[in-house]
């Protein structure tokens, strides 16, 4: 509009020049001409050159009103599709999982052993491979499972043997598969911890913190099978720390199924098929259903309540001391009355990076029908010393670490086994390590009294 | 004491571990929700203001760091795992296995874990 006035003004201005000129064109002289010319003609050029913005402008105009359209249709198709959705998704949607985030990682172990038993001949005892799966599936989710593959000697169910009794004969070899754990962890905060699936127990330290190459000798300490290593169950555990020094409180709390009873009721001793006494107690069986497939709850209706307490306390890197004490208390008969109940108490020291001495006691109370309330017990301590402590420049020597164990359990049935255990670890580097012990046995079961020489590679991945 | 007794020993085992899982509940919301509180922010401004006039006259003492923290809870249970071993990932998850196993408190197995992933392997 505006170029349109500009251009009339132009032109009207050109008719008033030339109108006033015309009278007077006789007296003209030819420079006057001449620059009237040249006025005439930088008048055409700015018409032309205002000519061409206004065409540019025109142009621009048009663009804008395209982008406008442009806009206004992706702002229509989006609310379509957001009522779509809302159409689609439920009144309250459930919050959402987050950024992909997961991560896949494999850790564990492996061990061979080759060992001597008083009385038998010698020969590799063990090959067994134990990896822990781990699948982070966000930040604050954990699944991780822990398996212990196998290799022993086959065995065959035979009818009796020279004198009409059932045995077991021995042909090729067997793999076992046994699943040590398989839990899933969610991090509520920075306090607690849910745990929830088959699950090491806290009671004591030794099932969590025990692996072929963490180990300094090869085998378990001997009470701890008094105590059921993983439960099947739900569990709520968290670290709290005191002070800036690393100090630190833990806990744990836990709700499993519990032992079972071999046999289903609440004697003390029952017998196996070849009609040897064993105990009745059955830690490790309760895991909810029948393996014939009845879809039953549990072998009985009453879960286990256990857990822990812990107090850690470290002076400095390397010099450090741990207290426990944890416990666990439910029913183990198939009828439901008979109570089992067993108290750890544990504790472990460092002094410098070469010394450690750590321990468990255990104590267990086990109502039975038949003989009242027995008590499997027993303790354990294990001290360690580094020889590179020494300083010496002796080859090999900083790499070779002495390890001195006693430990000593009772049934509560009548068999009492004591041990003194001496070896030592040779580290090839952190992971890989070789172990050697020899284990002086003392028992009131001649069947248990034999002393073992144990050697044992273990990698740690 | 003699009434506790006398109840079945699955209602037993149910009241202890409600009572245990109650306990710890309420335990973690009052350190959550603690830090919140008006009343604790004021308490928080004073005792910091105090905190300074003190730490004007000694010297502030040390907080551990990542490698001093993984030195004291890593070694006491198992050798040493270098940095190199696994890549970032993998330590990210590894520490959050670690957490659960050894009741580590969340702070610390935070800063042991920016320790491992400063000079973690490469995939």
């Amino acid at each position: 509009m505006k170029i349109h006035t500009q251009l009339c003004g132009i032109m009207a201005a050109g008719c008033v020049i030339g109108g006033t000129l015309i009278p007077c064109a006789a007296a003209v002289t030819d420079d006057e001409f001449n620059a009237l010319k040249k006025m005439v003609q930088q008048l055409g050029e700015k018409v032309q050159k205002l000519e061409q913005t206004h065409d540019q402008d025109q142009q621009q105009i048009q663009r804008l009103k395209e982008q406008l359209g442009e806009t206004q249709k992706t702002a229509t198709e989006a609310q379509q599709k957001a009522e779509a959705v809302e159409q689609v998704q439920a009144t309250k949607p459930m919050p959402g999982e987050g950024n992909a985030t997961h991560n896949f990682t494999m850790v564990g172990d492996a061990e061979i052993q080759f060992g001597k038993v008083d009385g038998q001949h010698s020969g590799f005892g063990l090959a067994d491979f134990a990896p822990i799966f781990l699948f982070r599936a966000r930040d604050n989710v954990l699944f991780e499972a822990g398996f212990d593959i196998k290799l022993q000697n086959g065995t065959v169910p035979l009818m009796n043997d020279a004198n009409g009794n059932a045995v077991n004969g021995n042909s090729g070899t067997t793999t076992t598969f046994d699943m040590s754990f398989a839990q899933l962890d969610y991090l509520f905060n920075n306090y607690v911890t849910f745990v929830g699936g088959d699950m090491l127990l806290p009671l004591g330290t030794y099932t969590e913190r025990s692996a072929g190459w963490i180990n300094k000798i090869p085998d378990d300490p001997l009470p701890r099978s008094v105590l059921p290593s993983s439960g099947l169950g739900i569990q709520l555990r968290g670290g709290i720390p005191v002070g800036d020094s690393g100090q630190s409180i833990s806990y744990s709390a836990y709700c499993v199924n519990g032992p079972s009873s071999v046999d289903g009721s609440g004697n003390a001793i029952t017998y196996d098929s070849g009609t040897n006494k064993i105990p009745n107690l059955d830690l490790g069986g309760n895991v909810g259903f029948d393996s014939n497939g009845n879809s039953i709850g549990n072998l009985h209706g009453a879960p286990s309540g256990g857990g822990r307490l812990g107090w850690f306390y470290p002076l400095k890197p390397h010099y450090d001391l741990e207290l426990g004490i944890s416990g666990q208390s439910g029913t183990w008969d198939n009828n439901g009355n008979e109570l089992w109940t067993a108290g750890v108490a544990d504790g472990a020291l460092h002094v410098s990076p070469y010394l450690e001495v750590k321990g468990e006691y255990i104590y267990s109370w086990q109502e039975t029908t038949d003989m009242g309330t027995v008590h499997p017990r027993g303790w354990w301590v294990q001290g360690s010393y580094k020889l590179a402590g020494l300083n010496t420049e002796l080859p090999l020597m900083n790499n070779v670490e002495l390890a001195l164990r006693y430990d000593t359990v009772h049934d509560g049935i009548g068999t009492k086994v004591d041990r003194w255990t001496v070896g030592y670890v040779y580290y090839f580097s952190n992971t890989l390590l070789f172990e050697g012990d020899y284990e002086f046995l003392n028992s009131n079961d001649p069947a248990q009294n034999h002393n073992r020489l144990v050697f044992q590679v273990g990698y740690g991945f | 004491m003699k009434r506790f007794s006398s109840l079945k020993p699955q209602l037993r085992a149910g009241v202890g571990l409600a009572v245990i899982a109650g306990a710890i509940y309420a335990g973690s919301l009052a350190l959550v929700t603690g830090a919140d509180t008006t009343a604790d922010k004021e308490a928080k401004t004073k005792k910091a203001a105090q905190s300074e006039t003190k730490t004007a006259k000694k010297p502030a003492k040390k907080q551990l760091t990542g490698a001093e923290l993984y030195a004291v809870n890593c070694n006491r249970c198992h050798p040493e795992r270098y940095p190199t071993e696994f890549t970032a990932a993998q330590w990210k998850t590894i520490m959050l296995e670690m957490r659960v196993r050894a009741n580590l408190p969340a702070d610390q197995a935070k800063a042991i874990l920016k320790y491992l992933q400063e000079d973690s392997g490469t995939p």
